[in-house]
């Protein structure tokens, strides 16, 4: 017997060269190329959102840098709450620079035509404000009316609500003014500053005839410039910027209003980033899924070709680049769409936007949007496709070959690039390290978390679904445990949209159910502001004369702090090392005086103390909790107040915990009795109105007796911050909407992928005497089992989310809203119904006899 | 003397089913020459599959050699063993084993593609005329009888003209009609390209055909039967 052994010449070819992989490739790929498409689809949508996101902040930027001015209106605008002394504006007076001014005040308007009332931003202007950009008015010359007389133009969503129409007058304060026009656009007021606070505009010189300008009124006063050039404008800054501390007034150029507008964007825009990126993670797991099926199926046509001669990596090429190319496919239709749908952006996004945004597409997302499709083409589809390399010739011989699991170097790579993967892109996405990071981690919690939820709903279901249960139901249900279904994988994928609209409907609800006055409780839901003390007892006996109840009447006194524990806060805000914020030392305190605690406070430290007549120690305060933390201060700790100019040792004797929104109005500092009492102050009253005609017959003659008493309905403040959160949530849900439908797609990519199997056990039941009937039946049930799972998966971990981040982060009670969830849940049962039913119709029409053959 | 194609010395395969191990092939010792016909025969269950599967080295023993074409397959790896496979041998498998993808004619042609051999076409339109599909060169499998796709399968394996034909089963799946056409074209393209042929069949009539019979039980030999030149 001769042994002997000759090494194999066996040359191998780089994949480029290798001729024959392609050739395969393509033969392979061409007659189910909507199947293979379907393994990438998931990738579309994801792509689309990230891509049409990343053109929105594109044009968003360049806007902002091009209309910058427009926002401001002017190159400097110079803003106090008290009229710009001589001092400063003398100095301006110097330079001959152009300037208009305006003043803005919250005030009741009484809208002649109905005798209606609301609480408006007044805002009285001079000058030819705005320099830069157009106030656009209807008709174009009602702001040269106001300005020349008593006449008043508003919002144009005011006009629409009172019905207010150009032969209509206002009354303010005092005085009747004629209605001009309405305002349609103002430069720099976007969607949401109109909603917060329509405006009505008068002349800043008619604004004193109102009376509306009294000790205790908060007005803020801006002064605009406009300079000829930057060299002007550093000139302006420099005569100004001296006196800031001095006189408490503050100022803001372009550059710093651009990059104030730029910062906040960046955040809002960042958050709507990663809303677009969940639907890209989303199409990634859909597409390992949907290859790893793929991989499976191809096993047997690797082996023969590993029979006749193939290398694994051969047999690996072949179909890596099937999907490669896919994916890349996938990625261009991607990028195609998120540019198209930056026609809709505009319109979805109009209320965050304050600029006209030109429509524009930005080469640089798409071209970004295309590196993400590749990088996610090869990541995710490498560590399914990796087993074709592995798969034992022997399997033509016997199809169960146990295959080797064998660890490659290359799957292992893959592996922690994929875990890298959204990390990197994340961080890209947002330039920060660990936004990306806290970003992956929660997403992949939330992903972990939800693959737990369906899989303990799965087994849930499984153990106690009735067993007396018709057959259809049962025999839907247990589709559902077929091998290879992919169901938990689907239940993620389609549940984490939902979830996503959820959450966000349930946090909704519980922030509003805060701001909610409940049921027949006694509690305000109507203050009035601004009395003066002389108008104290005529407000009272008003509200007595309508049977109200007086259920706080509050004095107020308006000061400053001057020194915190000991130190100047002048010194204390141009020092850098100091962690107080600005305008906690800066600002305005409204305090009131009191010796007992209000039914919306308790005490958390310390005391509340009485004030000892003719001592000549400390006043004793108390502060609330979360001023205490931002101002720095403990119980003991001195603070020197200003109040009108008269300077008042305190030092804090205690903390209160205070429900704000319980029974306004709410301090932040309570002084004891028997020290404001002759300081300059005004008084609030807090009050129950009713609903119907009494109400507002009572606003009617509020506002004639009192007209600088200003009337808050917090129902009103109610309606305001709902349709803020409608404003929001418009985003949030158009964002989660690619999710929901990539989670879809990725079912339809499933169904198909199943569907010989389903094939076979649909012949198997036929043969056994079922009719199409039952058949479609038992389909359509089955999917609907698989929505109204999903949507269970997303809801349950939504209430668990809300819960967390109500508790922790809103810190309010969690309140559900169950008609929501009701809506979002049959929204996503009906969809899944409607895309598995579809996908379903050849495999529920096929004729037994095709399938035998194709058993052949 | 005969050139010796395949050498098989010792071979010894076993499983570990649970605690202990089965032996499904028990010290298998023979040799076949060059341009032969082999048949191997046995009950079901005696390792004529797991035999043939480790001559045409689509596995690796648990002791023994097997040499091809003087290659010792033990000491190759997989790819290696592919590369051999594609050069020196052929296969026909009971059932078929198509790609369900492609074409007959490009099933045809992929192991001279993938030695990136051009001009494949002729040879292989040749050759399925042969087998009688010469206008069924564009179906896809599905599109044809069991017989015919044994006979698509016939083509591909003799496309490299190679030196060894492995066989298991060939007409497990078909009516006795087609079985015979099989038949025929196996041992027609045995005696025109010089392929030595290693059959395994339930089949006697068709072992008859061959110069030798194997008769396997429990994993061994237990006869071996020269036949007559026919
Ligand atoms: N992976 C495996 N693990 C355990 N036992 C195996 C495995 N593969 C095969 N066997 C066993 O080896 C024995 C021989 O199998 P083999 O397929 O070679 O028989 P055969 O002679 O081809 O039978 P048939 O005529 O039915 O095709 C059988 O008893 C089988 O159960
Ligand atoms: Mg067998």
């Amino acid at each position: 017997m001769i042994e002997y052994y000759i090494r194999l010449k066996r040359k191998v070819l780089p994949l480029w060269r290798d001729r024959w992989v392609w050739k395969m490739a393509w033969r392979d790929a061409r007659h189910n190329r909507s199947r293979l498409f379907l393994l990438v689809a998931s990738l579309i949508t994801g792509i689309a959102a990230v891509v049409a996101i990343g053109s929105l902040n594109h044009s968003l930027q360049e806007a902002l840098d091009q209309n910058a001015k427009e926002l401001l209106g002017a190159d400097i605008v110079i803003n106090s709450n008290k009229p710009l002394p001589v001092e400063v504006t003398s100095r301006l007076d110097t330079l001959k620079v152009p300037t208009a001014a305006d003043a803005e005040m919250a005030s009741m308007v009484m809208f002649m035509n109905t005798k209606q009332s609301r609480l408006v931003k007044l805002t009285a202007l001079r000058g030819d404000f705005p320099f830069y950009g157009q106030m656009v008015t209807l008709p174009p010359n009602a702001y040269e009316q106001v300005r020349n007389g008593r006449y008043a133009i508003l919002d144009e969503t005011l006009a629409t609500q009172f019905e207010v129409s150009s032969d209509d007058s206002l009354k303010i304060g005092n005085k009747m003014f004629k209605v001009a026009g309405v305002v349609t656009k103002m430069p720099g007021g976007g969607g949401l500053t109109s909603t917060l606070a329509p405006s009505v505009y008068i002349s800043l010189s008619e604004l004193d005839s109102t009376g509306l300008v009294q000790f205790g009124s908060r007005i803020s006063y801006s002064l605009f410039v406009k300079t000829a050039d930057e060299k002007q404008t550093e000139k302006v800054v420099e005569k100004i910027k001296p006196m800031t501390k001095k006189f408490r007034y503050s100022y803001e150029t372009v550059e710093r209003r651009k990059e104030g507008l730029g910062r906040s964007f960046r955040s809002v825009y960042q958050f709507f980033t990663l809303l677009a990126f969940v639907a890209l993670v989303l199409g990634c797991i859909g597409v390992a899924s949907s290859v790893h099926i793929y991989a499976r199926e191809k096993r047997e046509d690797v082996a023969v070709l590993r029979c006749v001669g193939s290398t694994g990596w051969q047999a690996f090429n072949i179909y890596f680049i099937q999907v490669f190319f896919l994916g890349l496919f996938g990625s261009v239709a991607g990028a195609g769409l998120g540019a198209a749908i930056q026609k809709i952006i505009p319109v979805v996004f109009k209320n965050f936007i304050p600029v006209d945004l030109p429509f524009s597409i930005s080469w640089t997302s798409v071209l970004e949007g295309l590196l993400l499709g590749a990088i996610v083409s090869v990541l995710f589809t490498v560590v399914p496709l990796a087993a074709v390399r592995f798969v034992p010739p022997l399997t033509v011989l016997r199809t169960e070959s146990k295959q080797v699991s064998r660890r490659s170097r290359l799957k292992l790579i893959v592996i922690i690039l994929i875990v890298l993967f959204p990390v990197l892109a994340a961080t890209w996405q947002t330039n920060s390290l660990m936004k990306g990071l806290v970003f992956s981690l929660g997403l992949a919690a939330a992903l972990g978390l939800l693959a737990l939820v369906a899989w303990a709903l799965l087994r849930l279901v499984r153990r106690f679904f009735p067993a007396h249960a018709g057959f259809i139901f049962r025999h839907a249900l247990s589709n559902l445990y077929r091998p290879n279904n992919q169901t938990q994988v689907l239940m993620v994928t389609i549940g984490l949209g939902g979830f996503i609209i959820a959450t966000m409907n349930t946090v909704q609800h519980s922030l509003l159910g805060q701001v909610e006055f409940r049921g027949n409780t006694n509690q305000s839901n109507t203050i009035l502001f601004d009395i003066q003390p002389s108008q104290k007892a005529g407000v009272i006996s008003l509200m007595k004369d309508y049977q109200l109840p007086l259920n706080q009447t509050v004095p107020i006194v308006t000061c400053r702090i001057r020194e915190l524990k000991g130190r100047k806060v002048e010194a204390m805000m141009s020092d850098t090392t100091n962690r107080i914020p600005d305008w906690a030392l800066g600002r305005e305190y409204r305090v009131t005086y009191r010796d007992s605690l209000h039914i919306s406070e308790s005490m958390l430290k310390g005391e509340m103390q009485h004030f000892v007549k003719g001592s000549k120690d400390s006043v004793w305060v108390t502060i609330s909790e979360g001023m205490q933390e931002t101002l720095r201060v403990d119980v003991g700790d001195s603070l020197v107040f200003d109040i009108q100019g008269i300077p008042l040792r305190t030092k804090i004797s205690g903390i209160r915990k205070v429900d704000w929104p319980k029974d306004p109005p709410n301090f932040i500092f309570v002084f004891p009795s028997g020290v404001l009492e002759q300081a300059p102050q005004i008084w609030v009253t807090a009050t129950r109105v009713g609903e119907g005609g009494s109400a507002s017959r009572f606003q009617q003659e509020l506002v004639m007796k009192f007209p600088n008493v200003s009337l808050v309905d917090l129902r009103l403040i109610l309606s305001t911050v709902e349709s803020l959160f409608a404003k929001i949530s418009v985003v949030v849900r158009f964002l989660a909407l690619f999710s929901i439908i990539t989670g879809l797609v990725v079912l339809a990519g499933a169904v198909v992928n199943s569907k010989f199997l389903r094939i076979k056990e649909n012949v198997l039941l036929r043969t056994l005497g079922a009719r199409t009937r039952q058949i479609t039946q038992i389909t359509l049930i089955e999917y609907a089992y698989l929505g109204l799972f999903a949507a269970l998966t997303g809801i349950l971990l939504s209430i668990g989310a809300s819960w967390t981040l109500c508790r922790f982060f809103f810190e309010i009670d969690l309140s559900v809203a169950w008609l929501a969830l009701l809506i979002v849940g049959s929204a996503v049962t009906l969809m899944t119904m409607l895309i598995g039913w579809y996908n379903s119709r050849e495999v529920i029409s096929t004729p037994p006899l095709q399938v035998l053959r194709k058993e052949g | 003397m005969a050139e010796t194609v395949l050498n098989v010395e010792n071979l010894t395969k076993e499983y570990a089913s649970g605690d202990r191990t089965l032996t499904v092939l028990d010290h298998v010792t023979f040799e076949i020459q060059a341009g032969s016909r082999q048949a191997i025969i046995g009950p079901s269950g005696s390792g004529k599959t797991t035999l043939l599967g480790l001559c045409a080295g689509l596995d690796v023993p648990s002791s023994g050699t097997v040499t091809l074409m003087g290659f010792k397959l033990n000491a190759m790896n997989e790819d290696d063993r592919a590369y051999l496979r594609n050069q020196y041998t052929g296969f026909v498998f009971q059932n078929f084993q198509l790609l369900p993808t492609l074409t007959a004619i490009e099933n045809v042609m992929v192991p001279l593609e993938l030695r990136g051999d051009k001009n494949v076409q002729t040879r292989a339109r040749e050759l399925l005329g042969r087998v009688g599909l010469g206008d069924r060169l564009h179906h896809f499998p599905s599109q044809l009888s069991g017989g015919e796709q044994q006979r698509v399968a016939i083509a591909r394996a003799f496309i490299t003209a190679p030196r060894i034909l492995f066989a298991d089963e060939p007409t497990g799946n078909l009516d006795e009609e087609n079985a015979g056409q099989v038949v025929e074209l196996l041992l027609d393209l045995n005696q025109q390209e010089k392929t030595t042929l290693v059959l395994v069949t339930h089949n006697l009539e068709l072992a008859k055909r061959t110069d030798r019979i194997l008769r396997m039980k429990g994993g061994r030999v237990v006869e071996e039967m020269l036949m007559p030149v026919s």
